[in-house]
């Protein structure tokens, strides 16, 4: 198991460390090529979010300078970003990418965004052919030990996502939220999730802001109760009106609450703003919930009286308390995690014996055929019921013959005892087996499976061969190999 | 012993009791303690009752003149008020503050009576009783009005800081505690303004004119501006904040003034005969 991950999150680094490694949805694609022309590198993906960047990599050999890779793609000096790297490789990789999948990692434990994050990163990295045999196995079990987190403890159930700690905050100043006006600035989807959440809870009216107004419209059709431009409301008892960027200072003064997470390099709202709002607004308070990576909202605004500013890293404390009533779950999420990784880690040793069973089972089934063949002449006065005798009577010595070093290949790829497996190799004369190499379209496949079925690793064609090896003859584990593979 | 003594030392115990659960009920924000201060305080508030009731028609009087009495008096509209906020706003908070006060305030009461020293021509006087009682509740909504502000500051400097969990992590949102500073100023000016116009009347007719001029009187008036002018600040350009503290205390330094003043007024004096 060759994977390698480099990363930095809400854990290791500052907001200040993780802008600068942040990589918009538009820049991704191409930030992924580049990793996966470092030399070794045979398969690659990022995923970058508010609170994560990470580079997970399958490499071969596992040499590549991913440090530097990342230095010299942002231009950031190895002092500037050593201290908070951080890297996993083969295993850990494995549980850490299963915790992060999971949300076990996440700013909130147990929020559902990170799930769709990590697939987004991995649709990408896919199209682009940056998953292969390799990485491909590994994300779909990550998906599929999500699923089963959620769906066996509570965590999903009590989760506390960024959207719902910005509306317990906001209810610490305003108490309800019923009647406020939200001013949705971007269009994010944690920010979007935010102010939905907002009118779930009473929010009367939201305003959508966007740099292009047809987004914002766009945006705003999403929410159920639109209102239309001569201000009559329809749907649901919320207003939800597209406003044009030109306006944002003017409605900004009116709103409550502003969401912002947009894609500015620059804030978007500063000091003097905020004093000119809390004038026309008589002091009443405002609360800014500044999503965006890099920030829109100046920190400064948060010494005017009366201003709230909440930045992702302040909203990451606030989570942090939130935590402890959620920490039994978290801990059988853990447990689930646990044995996931040790069953993962098992099959993929299982697979590295795989082609060592199948260069087994043909050997021997060569040696059976040759031996028929050479025999021909002799069996040729047999009837045809006495040939199929001496043919099913061959067949069973050889599968009696392969069983026992057949398991002892199976052992040692579990235990990760390469001598054993090299000596049977050497035994056997199996110097050179093929590489396992599952047939594309099994992991999508898997992917659309329930839990319960998908609790089996991903069958690749030579793991359903090694699995039918005891009980079948070992002509029909080679057809089963032969069909497969093209 | 008097009967009166009795249950006003049974409130004073639960007024005790209710001080120190209070503590863990707004530190901690577990149910199991606001289930415990809450019966406690309302039987604190019920013997409390009995026992003024009781000593105003021990003393055949209704208007609280002694010591003791205006301290029972302003103790058990502590409780009241306290009661009523909770009650509205489920702000336990305030009991962190008020209940000790209260208990303070009983203290002297429980431990001994005393008597009136106003003169039997006031005892019964309906326009007296008025002004106390009126001026009695205008003060008790001016200091939850204060600790409003207090709570208000406390509560702006979490959220600013960042700080949510921990300590007064169960206070009142920042909207709820302004509220509550506003409408017990809002309630308490009419209580004020009639309280001190009742005193004005007594004065009139007891002094004549040159009332006016007495130290008592003016910075009562000196008071009422202050109070009607923090509430116009207040209703016009929105203020919170330290600002509301800084106000709403001069006026409730002012208010303290005013009660002290007794010791320099000629006009505010009652002798019993």
């Amino acid at each position: 198991m060759n994977f390698v991950l480099i990363g930095v999150n809400h854990k290791s680094a500052p907001l200040q460390v993780r802008e600068r490694l942040a990589i918009p949805a538009a820049r991704l694609q191409e930030a992924t090529l580049s990793l996966l022309s470092v030399p070794c590198v045979r398969e690659g993906m990022i995923l970058s979010t508010c609170n994560r960047v990470e580079f997970l990599t399958y490499q071969e050999p596992a040499q590549a300078d991913l440090l530097e890779f990342i230095q010299n793609y942002f231009s950031i000096g190895k002092e500037a970003l050593h201290p908070y790297m951080y890297e996993y490789r083969a295993s850990e990789v494995v549980r850490h990418v299963f915790r992060v999948a999971s949300s076990l990692d996440s700013l909130v434990v147990g929020e559902p965004q990170i799930l769709g994050q990590v697939k987004e990163s991995y649709s990408l990295a896919r199209s682009i052919g940056g998953i292969n045999n390799n990485l491909d196995p590994l994300m779909q079990r990550a998906f599929t030990v999500a699923r089963k987190v959620r769906n066996q403890t509570s965590i999903g159930i009590s989760s506390v996502s960024i959207a719902s700690v910005a509306v317990d905050l906001a209810s610490k100043i305003f108490g309800s939220l019923q009647g406020k006006t939200v001013l949705l600035m971007g269009a994010g989807k944690m920010g979007e999730l935010a102010a939905r959440n907002m009118m779930q809870h009473g929010a009367s009216t939201i305003y959508i802001c966007n740099r292009t107004y047809e987004r914002a419209v766009e945006l705003a059709g999403k929410f159920p109760g639109v209102r239309s431009e001569s201000g009559s409301a329809t749907g649901q008892s919320a207003i939800v009106q597209p406003i044009s960027y030109d306006l944002l200072h003017e409605y900004a003064s009116m709103a409550d609450i502003i969401v912002s997470s947009t894609g500015a390099e620059k804030p978007i709202f500063n000091r003097a703003h905020a004093e000119k709002y809390m004038q026309r607004r008589k002091q009443r308070p405002m609360f800014f919930i500044d999503i965006a990576v890099p920030r829109d909202v100046d920190p400064e605004i948060n010494s005017v009286e009366g201003v709230f500013v909440y930045n992702i890293d302040d909203l990451q404390s606030v989570a942090v308390s939130n935590m402890s009533s959620r920490a039994k779950e978290a801990m059988d999420a853990e447990v689930i995690i646990r044995t996931e990784v040790e069953r993962y880690t098992q099959r993929m040793h299982s697979l590295n014996g795989v082609p060592s069973i199948v260069a087994l089972q043909q050997s021997l089934e060569d040696v059976r055929q040759n031996e028929m063949r050479r025999m021909a002449p002799r069996l040729a006065q047999l009837t045809s019921e006495q040939l199929q005798a001496v043919e099913q009577m061959t067949r069973a010595l050889v599968h009696k013959l392969q069983h026992a070093p057949i398991q002892a290949i199976k052992r040692a790829a579990q235990e990760g005892d390469r001598e054993t497996l090299a000596m049977i190799q050497h035994v056997f004369d199996l110097e050179h087996p093929d590489k396992p190499t599952p047939a594309p379209g099994i992991a999508e496949s898997v992917a659309g499976k329930s839990d319960e079925e998908e609790t089996a690793f991903v069958p690749t064609p030579d793991a359903t061969a090694v699995a039918k090896a005891d009980a079948a003859s070992p002509a029909k584990s080679t057809a089963v190999k032969q069909e497969s593979l093209p | 012993m008097a009967m009166y003594l009795i249950w006003l030392r049974v409130a004073l115990v639960l007024y005790g009791v209710s001080s120190l659960t209070v503590i863990p009920d707004v530190l901690t924000g577990h149910d199991r303690w606001r289930k415990f201060v809450h019966p406690v305080c309302v039987s604190a508030f019920y013997f409390h009752l009995v026992a003024l009731v009781e000593m105003m028609r021990l003393a055949h009087h209704w208007v609280p003149a002694s010591l003791h009495e205006v301290e029972t008096s302003f103790a058990l509209l502590l409780t009241i008020t306290f009661l009523a906020i909770y009650w509205r706003y489920r702000a336990i908070s305030f009991g962190l503050f008020v209940l000790p006060v209260i208990f303070l305030l009983l203290l002297l009461p429980a431990a001994q009576p005393d008597h009136a020293p106003l003169s039997s021509q006031w005892m019964h006087n309906g326009w007296i009783l008025l002004h106390i009682a009126l001026l009695l509740v205008a003060y008790t909504l001016l200091l939850f009005s204060l600790l409003s502000s207090l709570l208000y500051l406390i509560q702006e400097r979490r959220l600013k800081n960042k700080h949510i969990g921990g300590i007064f992590s169960h206070l009142p949102p920042l909207d709820t505690i302004d509220h509550i500073a506003f409408v017990t100023l809002v309630i308490g000016l009419p209580c004020m303004t009639v309280g001190l116009l009742a005193g004005a009347l007594i004065a009139q007719e007891s002094v004549g004119a040159a009332y006016f001029l007495d130290p008592k009187v003016l910075l009562s008036i000196g008071m009422w501006v202050l109070y009607v002018w923090m509430l116009y600040v207040r209703r016009h350009t929105g203020l919170r904040g330290k600002r509301a503290v800084y106000l709403s205390s001069l006026v409730f330094l002012m208010a303290l003034t005013v009660w002290v003043a007794n010791q320099f007024s000629t006009v505010h004096r009652f002798p019993a005969p």
